[in-house]
């Protein structure tokens, strides 16, 4: 109860508790039908008790976030709120059907884009996937990314403008098979990760594959668990890159704000 | 989950409107509108707003108690603390006794041009 009073204590005071509309109704109904006392099964709810509703989730309508037609090479900078990464989206496609992780300046050659990023002393990784760049710095203690993100814009326009490939050609004709993603992904996970996270009541599923990219979801103690995002990005990310060096983008459709047991609760 | 100064709605019904009051669901505590005006009718606007002063941790529009409601689009204005106000749109849903349907979104992440 001081849980629902704390948040009420800012609200307006007008409405009535739902309780209290729901033993009006029941009181009403007694008066109106005077039914005959009837015995009831103990497991059925009252027939004007208030249903439980599903809530339904629609995808809010979004405005492009460039102008359409624009000749002009258009980015925009989105560092993530834990500023630890940043996210670039460009108006025109970077790889397309696939995505590809670069670990560092080893792995950039051949590839212009990464070659450009590499050159900036500060860019850690990059992932490219379809029309975005998702940068992470080697400085940790800096969070203020706009320095860095105007020169990653620059990067990015010479890679454009230089014309030829912006992902080594090597890469693209070494892509392996969705099924062969699927199966090593899988065994990651029930071999390593799930076993890992098993301790704290988690688990971790795989929902999709498409092209090089997959789409995880954590469950049981992972959801809504305020260690998620550690252990998605410093465990499960580094455990399927180790095991299938060819995944791309990794992405985590869990709904942590519906965790209902999650362990550091 | 931020702190909700206040908030307005704009509903847009479709064909099949209901004559009842619009409620919210507020961190599961049914509510009706402040402001209001037009109606849910077939084809009209409505509009309402609160003032909550509260964190939020859910926010839903509350199908009718009899019937359906067609709703074509939703609009949301927001005006959360120490955020800029903003606005979310939402495109058609049906609700019935059964439905609600959330209209809460995240305050958006700053992004810049670069």
């Amino acid at each position: 109860m001081n849980f629902i009073k704390r948040f009420f204590t800012g609200m307006k005071q007008e409405a009535e508790p739902v309780t209290s509309v729901i033993a009006e109704e029941v009181e009403k109904s007694t008066v109106v039908s005077q039914p005959e006392p009837q015995p009831q099964p103990e497991t059925e709810a009252p027939s004007n008790f208030p249903l439980e509703r599903s809530v339904l989730q629609i995808p809010a309508i979004s405005e492009g976030v460039f102008p359409k037609d624009s000749d002009e090479v258009l980015i925009k900078a989105q560092p993530s709120p834990t500023g630890d990464q940043c996210l670039f989206t460009v108006n025109r496609p970077l790889m397309t059907g696939n995505s590809w992780f670069f670990s560092g300046f080893e792995s950039a050659m051949e590839s212009s884009l990464a070659e450009a990023l590499f050159c900036l002393d500060d860019v850690e990784t990059a992932l490219v996937c379809e029309s975005t760049v998702t940068v992470t710095r080697k400085d940790k203690t800096l969070v203020d990314w706009l320095p860095l993100a105007k020169e990653v814009g620059t990067a990015i326009r010479d890679a454009l403008g230089v014309g030829k490939g912006l992902i080594a050609e090597k890469i693209i004709s070494n892509l392996p098979s969705e099924e062969e993603i699927r199966e090593g992904i899988q065994k990651v996970i029930d071999t390593e990760v799930n076993p890992g996270v098993a301790g704290h009541g988690g688990n971790i599923s795989l929902l999709a594959v498409k092209g090089n990219s997959v789409t995880i979801q954590m469950g049981g103690g992972c959801q809504g668990c305020s260690a998620a995002d550690l252990t998605l990005k410093q465990g499960i990310h580094t455990s399927f890159r180790k095991a299938v060096p060819m995944v791309g983008a990794i992405f985590d459709e869990t709904d942590h704000t519906a965790g209902l047991n999650p362990y550091f609760s | 989950m931020p702190r909700v100064n206040t908030f307005k709605v704009k509903v847009q019904t479709g064909q099949q409107g209901m004559s009842e009051p619009v409620h919210f669901n507020f961190n599961n505590h049914k509510l009706p509108f402040d402001n209001v005006e037009g109606s849910a009718e077939s084809g009209k606007v409505f509009e309402g707003s609160f003032d909550v002063n509260s964190f939020a941790h859910s926010l839903t529009l509350v199908g009718p108690e009899s019937g359906k409601w067609e709703i074509e689009k939703i609009t949301i204005e927001l005006d959360c603390e120490n955020e800029k106000p903003y606005t979310v749109q939402f495109g058609a849903v049906t609700l019935d006794d059964k439905t609600e349907v959330n209209i809460w979104q995240d305050p958006p992440i700053l992004a810049f041009d670069v």
